[in-house]
């Protein structure tokens, strides 16, 4: 996924493969198989051309990422997945509570 | 017939009741294991007598009905109609009313329970997949979590918690840091998160994200989650929800401050509330002045108070002998009620 939003535009299976080859050796149908699962995921938008798929992803990574904390952060909204939090969100006064004991830790000699 | 009424009775009260009762208890995370044992032995017993009390209705509705329908054939054959046959009509119908409405408002609990789980299962680990493709892997990887001292956990729980979750990063100035299940599952740290870290606090937030994945708290929260939708303006269930969320974060808080040490975590904590960079060695030894976060009503300010101020041991077995006790009590009523009535 990474390689594909790396490119920015479409690519082929056989692009993807050609680059992945020069690092390591990896079988032309590992990467065809990989690449259908993200189709299959959603991940992949693709487009018949000639006899092999273009592949384009459907959203950009900032895209995704931005998605990703909007659900992340507003857990109470409509999204209803089960997220440990290290730090939940707080409302003015609890934050300004902290805020003080931070300035009281501060202050001390 | 009594029996069931007791007991429907019983789950009523201990659904208003109960959480009055437990929420000052485990409010300040003095004892958390016992604390969330009571809360869990709450809602299961107020389940288990409802279940039971429908049983019950069920069966004197069954047992009754052959004796009434021959009085009943009897009166038409003969045209001798008692007023005795006219009460037990009322009573047998009375009965079997309360069988169906039971039957049908735990069908349909069952069905919200189901509905939300599994939505919120599916969002979970669509979560935790789309995390995993964005983000960018943590620089010097897992090797943070290499500090971390054996907790009293069983190590093969840990060892597997730790080789399945993957720590990622995904840019966003506000800190944050957070676990989500799945599989395999992913702790998310902002980047916001890791400009305010430093290398021991890091540590810290990654040692109480992994405890919650080794505890598999994600579970319990799905429960009390799914309970709370499957029963809506019960206080029983939606305070669980709430309370069950503070204790594994105080859970999780204990298993970080074994592995790293409080100074650390609680810099941690303060430096992701307020996304300023908090020094560990500020903390170390420092006491909160009395009443400083007495107002704060959310759990964060309260774990920091509970980090700088352990409770004696003395209290800490006041309150876990307190919560013994209602789950003593919890536990014995729905089988004693049974047997009296």
């Amino acid at each position: 996924m990474h390689r594909i939003w790396d490119h920015g535009g479409a690519v082929t299976v056989r692009d993807i493969f050609e680059e992945l080859r020069g690092e390591r050796s990896i079988a032309y149908t590992t990467v065809m198989s990989t690449m259908d699962n993200l189709h299959r995921k959603g991940w992949l938008a693709r487009e018949r051309d000639g006899k092999a798929y273009r592949y384009t992803a459907v959203a950009s990574r900032e895209e995704y990422s931005a998605r990703l904390m909007r659900e992340a952060m507003a857990e109470a909204g409509d999204t209803e997945a089960v997220l440990s939090h290290f730090v939940a969100q707080m409302d003015g006064a609890e934050s300004a509570a902290l805020r003080a004991v931070l300035a009281k830790l501060a202050g001390r000699p | 017939m009594i029996t069931a009424l007791a007991l429907l009775g019983y789950a009523a009260c201990a659904a208003w009741c109960a959480p009055v009762l437990l929420a000052p208890l485990t409010r300040r995370g003095v004892s958390v294991r016992a604390g969330l044992a009571a809360w869990l032995t709450a809602m299961a017993s107020v389940l288990a007598s409802a279940v039971v009390a429908i049983q019950f209705s069920f069966r004197t509705a069954a047992a009754d009905w052959p004796r009434l329908t021959q009085a009943l054939c009897r009166s038409v054959a003969g045209g001798a109609c008692t007023p005795q046959i006219y009460r037990g009509a009322l009573y047998e119908g009375g009965v079997t009313v309360l069988a169906i409405v039971t039957t049908a408002a735990a069908a349909a609990a069952l069905w919200r329970y189901g509905h939300r789980v599994q939505r919120s299962r599916r969002q979970t680990r669509a979560h935790a997949e789309a995390a995993r493709m964005v983000g960018r892997a943590l620089a010097g990887g897992t090797g943070a979590g290499g500090t971390a001292a054996p907790g009293n956990e069983a190590p093969a729980t840990r060892a597997l918690a730790r080789r399945q979750a993957q720590t990622v990063v995904l840019d966003d100035p506000r800190p944050a840091a957070y676990c989500v299940a799945g599989r395999p599952a992913a702790i998310v740290l902002t980047s916001g998160a890791l400009a305010v870290l430093d290398q021991p606090q890091l540590s810290a937030v990654l040692a109480h994200e992994r405890a919650h994945l080794a505890h598999g708290d994600h579970l319990l929260r799905a429960l009390t989650q799914g309970l709370a939708a499957a029963f809506p303006g019960v206080p029983l269930f939606t305070r669980a929800t709430a309370e069950v969320a503070r204790l594994t974060e105080m859970s999780a808080d204990d298993a970080a401050a074994r592995a790293n040490g409080r100074p650390a975590l609680v810099a941690a904590l303060l430096a992701i509330a307020t996304g300023t960079a908090v020094s560990s060695t500020g903390i170390q030894g420092a006491s909160v002045p009395g009443g400083a976060l007495a107002a704060a009503t959310h759990a964060v300010p309260d774990r920091v108070e509970r980090l700088l101020r352990p409770s004696s041991s003395a209290r800490s077995a006041l309150f876990a002998t307190a919560l013994a006790l209602a789950l003593t009590l919890l536990a014995a009523a729905p089988p004693l009620l049974t047997i009296l009535a």
